[in-house]
């Protein structure tokens, strides 16, 4: 914690050495994310009696002939050995892999997550092109959850105990214990069909087509999720607050004579936030990996939208790479966030 | 089945006019062009694009903007098996036959189009001949030929990787043993289609097939050049033979078409190129399509699934908006099935009982009440060539159950007091599982006691519902499911549904496990009666039989609620696809 | 996966609890918490709610007149299938108004959901509870390489998609399986998920009070005095770890409550016509805008369930912990 970092610098070699191993530490998580996501989505099937012609299946038209669903099973290799899936799956992934169209191959370089078994379009293409209104939504809400959860928690915190604390720590447990998909559904019955002042739900509109209607269309999105946040943070931030002014550094900045407002931003505040930085951390990489439920009440074609899609319609490639991708972002975000402290409290890289 | 817009082809048949008449709308006027005269959409009336063209109008120009909630499961017309699709994808691709570009019962008419003529059969019925017309060019100027056919029959009929679509083709031809022109690159392997000239296309079957014409109208038929095939990429570079050829593809998310200059209106009767320019946005949100829509910045829902509840509620309480509707029939039926070989419905009666107990209205208001669907009492639908409406279970004047029948049946199956049993459904078709829930609550009236038992729709088919040992299992006495054929004749209607000689071990759609003898002659003497009135006759009869057995309990024949904006031209219902013809439509600019 | 089945315990977890007895001070404490006592009764009674919904006799429902599961497809406008009556068909025989498509009663089915949104969010709870706790107690007694074994499947656990997980885990589940079927068998596995995917959040707190605990006099002193570890763990140390366990519970509580409406709600909770609030959220989402009571109804009910045990769980935290104050 700032204000009572010893002194000294670390050595380069020991903040090296403490990378490689978090480095280490999270490509080995990736890897057993990937073997589990793997298992859950094609050897529960298998576990529960379901059969390779079973799951091919689903991706023909719908008079499939016998042929026509082994032909699947071939074209999807869903009758080799789950274990030379997995490898093909991660193959994929370090080296790229060919993919057949029929007449000709095409190829699908690293990382390659695979075709779509439903419109056989790579996976890794449509992500990143779904990516830019996921990170839309979740940077454009995070703006507004951290600067209005964290004023309203200091403030809190400041008038401890008065009627407006009262009120802003009911409303931000109100926050906390309202599921998002019908705080979605209520704002957009009443903002943007009832009173028709934003629009309704599948309106986003890339910044790059029109940054005007783009705005428009993530207003209501963004003030909707950053709700569910910000009332967390303003609590954490209250709670951090109160901690701290009751600490003695804080004592004697005050005996010194200090302006309040002096104690409040430089040290109170200081302090309070390390912990707030963490915690945002892990919650921008979550939301990165795709926001489910806010993506699929506003229909925007983000991360989210693509895997509940994916899931409703039993395209496991996408599912798979979806899942990878979410938890890549939730690593790397464990990643910076252990890296950033080990920097700022050198007690952690020892440990 | 898969997929709910799955196509089916429809026909309009006596019934037709009689729906017209329950929704107020004019019946008559079958005529292209004349029968419309409003130049502007405001004087056009709910339901008059079912009967004839409102805001006829030859300008051209423009960009005509469909959008769809859903993606295709292809563009390639040799891999899909949409409704909206086979309706749409003639805007670049010209099948051997078509039908007629006309509202009601003449547009169920098959009308030669990449071909001169219909098909001509062999005396024993097992080969069919056509011939293609001269001179048909694709977008790049080269000519269509005769193998160009041949070789799309082959790719979308006979490959690993094209299975979207159906396979009729490789049903009925005689291509014992031929790998597909994936596998086997020499294409005069595949015997079952003979190209004698460069005009000319001979199919062969295993058995006659008075029907065959319709297969041909199929979009598989469009023909492809062997060099230009990409397999599954196909889908983005479609070699064009009709008014439009692709500009842009991006797969699940938009297409768009632009004029084919090498398309001749000389050598084709049925399609119109008035816009510049047709737009399609996959992917959009169901509720802002209808938005859109109504604010006139889309022209078309592409699916022709109908408006959403809220639309709906909207539609129905704004005559303005009412009259910039049409309330067409699809080509589904929706329906339960008893299964024949559960007991207790392995006895008639305890059918017969729940025939009498289902209130039907209830059953209906899942799918939109009156708007949704007419209350059904036939396995075939009233827009199939055959239809003969008749009740063989009337259950009250309200339709809401005839409670004392029931008992009366319950006694005679040995169940007086009732029995248990289970509905199975596709628990993420919202719409079915309330369905279900409606069923239930009526058969709780005369003490049968129903659970409901939701399975997956992916697997509906293959492991469940269409598994005969797993619905024995369980004991899976009602499933509720929907049909709508591919060509609209009692034949593509029934056949799948009720040949008891189609009950198969998985993926199995005579899910009562109905095996008639009587239906199965009579289907057999159907596809092979060349005469069309004495066909439609026989489809009648099994239509009939099919509903003695009481196994098959029909509770709408869906119906959908379309929008057409003002500022769409020469729209019509095509009765073949129940919904607009997308190759007619223009644009006020 | 928006963060909120995590921000509830998140929020709360921030800081170790000082594992001091719980007693007369707690409770004094407690007392003069409005909130939590609002909340606390709130909590008893929809628990008591949920346990007489339906038993005995038809239970609060019968009280009701209509069940959950009756159509009264009279109420309803036939071309719309919403309610005919203004306000979403509110009456005496129906307090709550009815659904729209088949009429069914909306206050019996609230009842009828408390007992599925309840019964999961405690059985999960304890699921929870009793993975966490163990390895908690094992990571922070024995330290060393167990310690960062289980820290390590902690953060494995942490950075699974839980909600993705979920659903196609659920998604999956046949109708029959381990002697269960039906519903009985899809709360088993819910219970079994959400219960198994969020023990870490327990874990950790318990890990740490462990360690903190491990240094302290009393337990020194039992050592010293040659007691086994079974009796250091069980009967030192575990009753001081009551207390901790008691308010995250609390806590976690609503996170679930929120978890298995996020399920209903995607379509993988439970099977219907059994009544979830979820469930019911996904049907109101077509009707929204023709009948908008059908949405704030049982969202309503999420919200007043979830905020009642939240503000029992920060009185609870608070009275054993006033710095948290």
């Amino acid at each position: 914690m700032p204000g009572s970092d010893p002194p000294g610098h670390p050595g380069r070699t020991i903040v090296f050495a403490f990378i490689v191993r978090r480095v280490i530490a999270a490509v080995l998580m990736l890897v057993i994310v990937s073997v589990a996501t793997f298992a859950i989505f094609f050897l529960i099937p298998r576990a529960l009696g379901q059969t390779p012609e079973g799951m091919a299946a689903r991706y023909v038209g719908r008079d499939a002939t016998p042929e026509a669903i082994q032909g699947a099973v071939r074209r999807l290799h869903l009758d080799d050995p789950l274990i030379v899936q997995y490898g093909r799956f991660a193959q994929g992934i370090v080296m790229g892999q060919d993919y057949s169209l029929g007449p000709r191959k095409a190829e699908c370089p690293a990382p390659c997550f695979g075709f779509s078994f439903n419109n056989n379009q790579p996976v890794w293409p449509t992500l990143l092109d779904r990516l830019p209104a996921t990170v839309s939504l979740a940077i454009g809400a995070s703006v507004i959850w951290v600067v209005g959860g964290v004023s309203i928690g200091v403030i809190s915190a400041l008038r401890r105990g008065t009627a407006l604390d009262r009120a802003a720590m009911t409303v931000a447990l109100a926050g906390v214990s309202l599921p998002i998909y019908f705080t979605g559904l209520v704002s957009l019955a009443l903002f943007a069909y009832t009173l028709g002042i934003f629009p309704g739900g599948g309106s986003y509109t890339p910044f790059t087509e029109n940054p005007v209607m783009w705005f428009q269309s993530l207003v209501l999105p963004w003030i909707t999720l950053a709700f569910l946040y910000a009332a967390t943070y303003a609590r954490l931030t209250r709670a951090g607050m109160l901690e701290t002014m009751g600490e003695d550094y804080i004592r004697t900045a005050r005996a010194k004579g200090l302006k309040e407002r002096t104690v409040v931003t430089k040290h109170a505040l200081r302090a309070t936030l390390t912990p707030i930085l963490t915690i945002f951390g892990l919650d921008l990489g979550l939301l990165l990996g795709g926001a489910v439920l806010t993506e699929s009440t506003f229909s925007i074609p983000g991360i989210g939208k693509l895997v509940i899609d994916a899931i409703r319609g039993n395209d496991l490639p996408v599912v798979l790479g979806v899942t990878m991708f979410a938890a890549f972002f939730i690593v790397l975000a464990n990643f910076i966030v252990d890296v950033l402290y080990a920097v700022v409290d050198p007690r952690v890289r020892l440990s | 089945m898969r997929k709910t817009n799955a196509l089916a082809l429809a026909a309009l048949g006596t019934a037709l006019t009689m729906g017209l008449a329950a929704c107020g709308g004019t019946a008559g006027g079958g005529n292209t062009g004349s029968g419309g005269g409003t130049g502007a959409a405001s004087g056009a009336k709910h339901n008059d694009a079912y009967t004839k063209v409102v805001n006829p109008s030859d300008a051209k120009g423009g960009t005509l903007k469909f959008a769809l909630s859903d993606e295709p499961d292809s563009m390639d017309p040799g891999n899909t098996y949409y409704a909206w699709n086979w309706n749409f994808s003639r805007l670049y691709a010209r099948p051997l036959m078509t039908y007629a570009a006309q509202p009601g019962e003449a547009g169920l008419k098959l009308v030669p189009d990449l071909a001169e003529g219909p098909g001509v059969a062999s005396e024993d019925g097992l080969t069919w001949t056509y011939k293609l017309k001269k001179g048909i060019k694709y977008d790049d100027g080269t000519e269509v030929k005769a193998a160009d056919v041949k070789y799309a029959i082959a790719r979308s009929n006979f490959t690993d990787e094209l299975t979207d679509g159906p396979k009729y083709f490789a049903q009925y031809l005689d291509a014992e043993g031929y790998k597909g022109p994936y596998k086997d690159k020499n294409l005069d392997n595949f015997k079952a289609v003979e190209t004698p000239d460069d005009y000319t296309v001979v199919f062969k079957l295993k058995e006659p097939f008075a029907e065959f014409d319709f297969l041909v109208a199929n979009p598989q038929s469009a023909p492809v050049p062997q060099a230009k095939d990409t397999g599954l990429d196909y889908e983005k570079t479609v070699a064009s033979t009709g008014p439009y050829k692709i500009e842009t593809h991006e797969v699940g998310k938009q297409f768009v078409l632009v004029k084919n200059e090498n398309w001749d209106p000389s050598t084709d009767t049925t399609r119109k190129q008035l816009p510049d320019r047709i737009e399609v946005q996959f992917k959009q949100n169901a509720e802002d399509i209808d938005k859109r829509l109504m604010a006139g910045q889309i022209h078309v829902d592409l699916a022709g699934t109908g408006v959403q509840t809220a639309a709906r509620g909207q539609i129905v309480g704004n005559p303005q908006l009412k009259d910039s509707t049409d309330n067409p029939y699809t080509p589904f039926n929706r329906y339960a099935m008893l299964s024949t070989k559960v007991a207790p419905f392995d006895n008639i009666d305890c059918r017969k009982a729940v025939q009498y107990a289902v209130d039907k209205v209830a059953t209906q208001l899942p799918w939109g009440g009156p708007l949704g669907g007419d209350i059904a009492t036939t396995a075939m639908t009233p827009t199939t060539v055959g239809y003969k409406q008749f009740d063989l279970y009337p259950n009250g004047a309200d339709k809401k159950g005839d409670l004392a029948k029931a008992k009366e049946h319950l006694a005679a199956c040995g169940q007086p007091n009732g029995f248990e049993t289970n509905i199975a459904v596709r628990g993420d078709r919202t719409k079915e599982v309330q369905v279900a829930e409606a069923l239930q609550a009526s058969l709780d009236r005369v003490g049968i006691k129903a659970s409901i038992k939701k399975y997956p729709s992916g697997d509906w088919s293959s492991q469940y519902a269409g598994k005969p040992d797993f619905v024995h299992q369980n004991k899976l006495g009602i499933m509720i499911a929907g049909w709508g054929s591919d060509w609209p004749s009692g034949f593509g209607f029934l056949s799948q549904i009720v040949d008891g000689r189609f009950i198969k071990a998985s993926g199995n759609y005579n899910m009562m496990e109905l095996d008639d003898k009587t239906i199965n002659e009579l289907l057999d003497k159907g596809i092979q009666t060349t005469d069309p009135a004495a066909r439609n006759e026989i489809w009648a009869q099994v239509d009939q039989k099919v509903m003695e057995s009481a196994a098959f309990l029909p509770f709408v024949y869906e119906k959908t609620l379309i929008f057409r904006p003002a500022s769409l031209t020469n729209v019509y219902v095509h009765p073949a696809y129940g919904m607009y013809d997308y190759t007619w439509l223009g644009v006020k600019q | 996966m928006e963060a909120q089945p995590e921000a509830v315990v998140q929020g709360a977890g921030g800081k170790a609890i000082e594992g001091r007895s719980l007693g007369q001070i707690a409770w004094t404490r407690l007392k003069r918490d409005k909130a939590a006592i609002a909340g606390a009764v709130v909590v008893v009674l929809l628990t008591l709610i949920a346990i007489f919904a339906e038993r005995p006799f038809g239970g609060l429902i019968a009280l009701f007149g209509d069940s959950p599961n009756t159509p009264n497809n009279d109420l309803l406008d036939p071309l719309t299938s919403v309610p005919l009556a203004d306000w979403g068909g509110i009456s005496l025989e129906h307090p709550l108004g009815v659904e729209p498509v088949n009429g069914r009663d909306i206050l019996a089915r609230i009842l009828s959901g408390a007992q599925i949104s309840l019964l999961v969010a405690f059985l999960a709870t304890l699921v929870s509870v009793a993975i966490g706790s163990l390895l908690g107690v094992v990571a922070g007694f024995f330290g060393g390489w167990v310690d960062m074994l289980i820290s390590r499947l902690m953060d494995i656990f942490l950075a699974f998609p839980l909600l993705l997980f979920a659903i196609a885990i659920v998604g999956a589940v046949p109708d029959q399986a381990l002697g269960l079927k039906g519903n009985a068998l899809r709360i088993a596995v819910i219970v079994f998920i959400i219960g198994f995917f969020n023990w870490p959040y327990i874990a950790r707190i318990v890990r740490g009070q462990t360690l903190s605990l491990r240094e302290r006099e009393f337990v020194d002193a039992a050592r010293s005095l040659g007691a086994s570890r079974r009796h250091i763990i069980f009967r030192e140390m575990f009753p001081n770890l009551v207390a901790p366990i008691l308010v995250y519970s609390t806590l976690l509580i609503p996170t679930n409550i929120l978890f298995e409406a996020a399920l209903s709600f995607l379509g993988v909770g439970v099977a219907e016509p059994q009544a979830s609030w979820g469930g019911m959220l996904t049907r109101a989402v077509d009707y929204y805008q023709l009948a908008p009571h059908f949405m704030l109804v049982p969202g309503l009910a999420i919200f007043i369930t979830v905020m009642a045990f939240n503000l029992l769980g920060d009185g609870l935290r608070d009275a054993l912990d006033p710095r948290a104050r």
